[in-house]
C-alpha cells in the first residue's frame, strides 16, 4: 500500500538532495573549524600564486634595468619590499577568506537543519508504519 | 497589458514544464553566439573557425555545467592567438591566471559573468550585465564583472599588439611584452568602465532593496542613467565622442532587454520541474514534482513577542494524510 505522507517526505528530501543540498551535505562532514582552515589556507596557497606571477611579469618588465644594475642593485631592500608586499596580500586574502567561508558554513548549516528536521518527521512516519503491520 | 500578462503566464507554464529540454537548447545558442563572437574577433586560426568544430564545441556546452563554457572560451581565444604570437599567448595565459587566483575563484556562482561581459561587449550592449546583476543578485558580482571588463580590454590590446611587427629576436619580444603591459596598466578607459559598471551594480542593487512601490523598475532606470552618466563623462575626459551615440543606443536596448527579462522573472523566482529518485523498502519511487503556480503573496512577518517558539513548518504539513484526499484507504 502506498503511504502518501511518506512519499511526499522523501520527494521533498531528494528534490534537496539533488540540488542545494549538495554542497550543504558536503560541508556537513566537516567542523567548522578545519573547513574554514582549510579554505584559508586554500586562498593563501592562491594568492601566493598570483602574487608570484604578478612578481614575474614586473620583473620581466624591468629586465632591461635589472640586467643593467645587476651589480649595484640593492638586494636586501629588494627582497624586503617583496616579501612585505607578500605578508601584506596573503594577511588581506586570509582573513577575506576566513569571514567569507565561516558565513557560508553557518549558512549552510541553518539550511542543514531544516533537513534534519524532515529527516526526523520520516523516521516517525517509518515507526507508525511498522508499527501499524 | 492583460494580453501581456496572459502570454507571460503561458510562458512560464510552458518554461516549467519543458525546463529540462528548454535549458540545453538556451545554452546552445548562447554558446554558438559566443564562439561566434570570439572567432569574428580574434579568429587568427582558420581551423578552429569550421562550422563542425564551432557545432561540437557548443553542443558539448550545451550539456554541460556553465564553466566548461567559460572555459572553452578561453582555451580557443588562447589557441587563436598562439596561431599568431606564441608569447602572446603566455601573456594571456598568465594574466588570466592572475585574475583566476585572486579573484574570480571566490565567485564561481558568476563564472558566465567573464565570459558574458567581453561578448556583451562586442554585442555594443555591455551594460546589460551590471544592471542584471544589480537585480538580481548582491554587490559581490562587482568582482567578476571587473574581472569580464579587464579581460575584454586584454583582448583588445591583444588585437592591437599582433598587428605590431612580430619576429623572433629577443629585443621584440620585450618590446612588445611591455607595450602591452603598458597599455593594459596605463588604460584609462579600462579603469573607468570598471568604476563606472561597479556603480551601476550598486545603485541598481540599493534601489532595488528599498521599500517602495516599483522599486525595481526605477532601479533598472537609476541604473541605466548612471551607466549613461558616468560614461558620458568618461568620454568626454578621453575625448571620444564619437562612442557617445552608440553607447547611449546601447544602454537603452539594455534597459529594455533587462526589463524584459525583469517581467517574465524566469531567473528570479526560477522553478522548475523535480525529477527525483528514490527508494523505500518496499518500492522503488521515480517522481516528477511540478511546482504549482501561485500567485506571488507578499511576505508577511509576525513577530511573537513572550510567545514559546513553536516547531516552524516551511513545507506542507505532513501530518495530514492526504490519502483521504485522493480517495485510497491505507
Amino acid at each position: 500500500m502506498l503511504n502518501f505522507k511518506k512519499i511526499r517526505l522523501m520527494t521533498k528530501l531528494a528534490v534537496y538532495e539533488k540540488k542545494d543540498g549538495k554542497e550543504d551535505i558536503y560541508l556537513s562532514k566537516y567542523y567548522k573549524a578545519d573547513y574554514v582552515r582549510l579554505q584559508v589556507l586554500k586562498s593563501i596557497i592562491t594568492a601566493t600564486i598570483g602574487y608570484g606571477l604578478i612578481i614575474a611579469l614586473i620583473v620581466f618588465y624591468r629586465m632591461e634595468y635589472l640586467i643593467k644594475n645587476a651589480v649595484t642593485l640593492d638586494y636586501k631592500l629588494l627582497g624586503t619590499y617583496v616579501l612585505g608586499f607578500h605578508i601584506m596580500t596573503i594577511t588581506v586574502f586570509g582573513l577575506g577568506a576566513l569571514i567569507l567561508y565561516s558565513m557560508k558554513y553557518d549558512a549552510s548549516r541553518k539550511k542543514l537543519s531544516r533537513y534534519f528536521r524532515l529527516l526526523k518527521r520520516l523516521e516517525k512516519v517509518y515507526n507508525e508504519s511498522s508499527h501499524d503491520s | 497589458m492583460l494580453q501581456l500578462l496572459e502570454l507571460r503566464e503561458r510562458i512560464k507554464n510552458f518554461y516549467q514544464r519543458y525546463d529540462a529540454y528548454l535549458l540545453p537548447v538556451v545554452k546552445f545558442i548562447f554558446a554558438f553566439i559566443a564562439f561566434q563572437a570570439i572567432n569574428k574577433e580574434i579568429g587568427y586560426d582558420e581551423r578552429l573557425k569550421s562550422l563542425p568544430i564551432i557545432l561540437g564545441i557548443s553542443l558539448l556546452s550545451a550539456f554541460t555545467p556553465s564553466a566548461v563554457m567559460v572555459l572553452l572560451a578561453a582555451v580557443i581565444s588562447v589557441l587563436h592567438v598562439y596561431f599568431i604570437s606564441p608569447i602572446l599567448s603566455v601573456m594571456i595565459i598568465v594574466i588570466l591566471m592572475i585574475l583566476y587566483l585572486l579573484f574570480a575563484r571566490y565567485t564561481p556562482k558568476y563564472g558566465y559573468v567573464l565570459l558574458a561581459v567581453p561578448i556583451l561587449f562586442l554585442l555594443k550592449i555591455p551594460y546589460i550585465i551590471p544592471i542584471l546583476l544589480g537585480l538580481i543578485s548582491t554587490p559581490v558580482a562587482m568582482i567578476p564583472t571587473s574581472c569580464g571588463v579587464i579581460i575584454y580590454f586584454l583582448f583588445q590590446i591583444i588585437k592591437s599588439a599582433i598587428t605590431m611587427q612580430v619576429n623572433i629576436s629577443i629585443e621584440d619580444i620585450i618590446q612588445l611584452y611591455t607595450h602591452v603591459i603598458d597599455s593594459l596598466t596605463g588604460n584609462r578607459q579600462m579603469i573607468m568602465t570598471v568604476v563606472i559598471f561597479s556603480l551601476i551594480i550598486m545603485v541598481t542593487y540599493f534601489i532595488r532593496k528599498m521599500s517602495f512601490d516599483y522599486a525595481f523598475e526605477i532601479s533598472i532606470l537609476a541604473g541605466g542613467l548612471t551607466g549613461i552618466l558616468g560614461f558620458l563623462i568618461s568620454y568626454l575626459i578621453l575625448n571620444q565622442s564619437k562612442q557617445i551615440l552608440s553607447m547611449i543606443l546601447g544602454t537603452i536596448v539594455s534597459i529594455a532587454l533587462v526589463y524584459i527579462i525583469h517581467f517574465f522573472k524566469l531567473t528570479l523566482d526560477y522553478s522548475g520541474v523535480e525529477y527525483a529518485q528514490f527508494e523505500d523498502d518496499v518500492y522503488y519511487y521515480y517522481v516528477k514534482a511540478v511546482p504549482k503556480v501561485t500567485v506571488t503573496v507578499p511576505q508577511v512577518n509576525v513577530k511573537h513577542i513572550n510567545v514559546k517558539s513553536t516547531e516552524r513548518r516551511e513545507f506542507s504539513d505532513p501530518d495530514v494524510d492526504e490519502a483521504e484526499d485522493y480517495g485510497y484507504d491505507e
